[in-house]
């Protein structure tokens, strides 16, 4: 009997673990209100590694092609110094930001920003609410890597 | 035995939350991607800040909101990243069409699990409604081009976007002002 009882107890606890994502699925929530101090950055070529390994994708290196995928509409990311990215999907209280514009300036750019975390199936969803320090470009990445892709800098002799 | 027997009958009634493998019937293509698995798997079509918030416009925001799809198999929300062109282009303007429906999405998930630490990474190649319609995910180009009917030149969008070639204009490309770009240029070409 006690065997039957701690089975149940043990298959309980798993089933509800098991299926939690499904208990924990995208539903309106409060939220977290957070600091956030990191990179902008170009979330598909960081986790893809379409283009590069993880560092070569980030700062100077990947400036022109993080406008352009923030452009194409591909999340932006802010990429904290503990590695975790926040996916931002509210800009300055704003929720649409697929065209990229509004922040396309601070790409590549160290800032500072306060919003709102929701944090679903392992994926924190930023809504920034306000950036309140920009130290600028400070990952000199080229310096490393050049141009990350180097197409991103196309040969100006080639156009003479 | 018999605990055998009882984890068995767990793993079973667990399965279908568990690491699932979702390439069964997947027609996407590979683009040699890091940690690329292919996935096709029914899905509710919904814009991010709809589902994180409650905040829910009718178009899903027309392709200017992020989106997210819901698995039905798990209730799992992944956040999509990219269509199937080869063009820096996100997957919102392809999924906001079908705003609020539950269809099959046809793709790669992708991402090496010490980077992305459990979170699914999904590009969405194919979208197929409940009646059996599939669309490849292009129609990002297309929108572009309707929306900018007066910019001209040769190339792909990105070489003459002019919100791009402004900011290029301005600061360099590589975001560090004119006169880091023509260093770089001195030292590399």
């Amino acid at each position: 009997m006690r065997e039957l009882r701690d089975w149940l107890a043990a298959s309980g606890l798993c089933i509800a673990l098991a299926t939690g994502a499904a208990a924990t699925g995208a539903r309106a929530a409060e939220g977290e209100q957070v600091t956030v101090t990191g990179e902008v950055i170009d979330t598909w070529c960081y986790y893809s590694g379409v283009m590069g390994w993880y560092d070569t994708v980030v700062g100077s290196a990947h400036h022109t092609c993080a406008m352009w995928c923030a452009a194409g509409g591909i999340p932006v990311g802010i990429l904290a110094d503990d590695g975790t990215v926040y996916m931002v999907m509210k800009w300055e209280g704003d929720p649409e930001i697929a065209d990229g514009t509004a922040m396309l300036d601070v790409q590549s750019q160290r800032i500072t920003a306060n919003g709102t975390l929701h944090k679903v199936d392992d994926i924190n969803y930023l809504m920034v609410a306000e950036v309140v320090a920009n130290e600028g470009i400070v990952n000199r990445s080229h310096e490393d890597f050049g141009v990350v892709p180097p197409f991103a800098f196309p040969d100006p002799n080639k156009d003479k | 035995m018999r605990i055998l027997g009882m984890i068995a009958a767990v793993a079973l009634l667990a399965g279908p939350a568990l690491a699932q493998d979702f390439s069964e019937g997947s027609e996407a293509k590979s683009w040699n991607l890091t940690g690329e698995r292919k996935a096709r798997f029914a899905a509710k079509v919904v814009d991010a800040p709809c589902a994180l918030t409650g905040d829910c416009p009718e178009d899903c925001g027309a392709g200017l909101r992020q989106m997210v799809l819901i698995r039905e198999a798990d209730g799992k929300t992944l956040l999509t990243f990219k269509n199937v062109q080869p063009i820096f282009t996100g997957a919102t303007v392809d999924l906001a069409a079908y705003c609020g429906q539950t269809v099959t999405v046809d793709g790669l998930l992708v991402g090496d699990p010490e980077y992305t630490k459990g979170a699914e990474i999904m590009q969405v190649q194919i979208v197929t409604t409940a009646d059996g319609t599939a669309a490849k995910t292009n129609q990002w180009s297309k929108d572009w081009a309707a929306k900018n009917p007066d910019v001209g030149g040769k190339g792909p969008w990105f070489r003459r976007d002019p919100r791009i070639n402004d900011r290029i204009a301005k600061t360099g490309r590589l975001g560090l002002g004119l006169e880091e770009d023509q260093k770089y240029i001195e030292e590399n070409f």
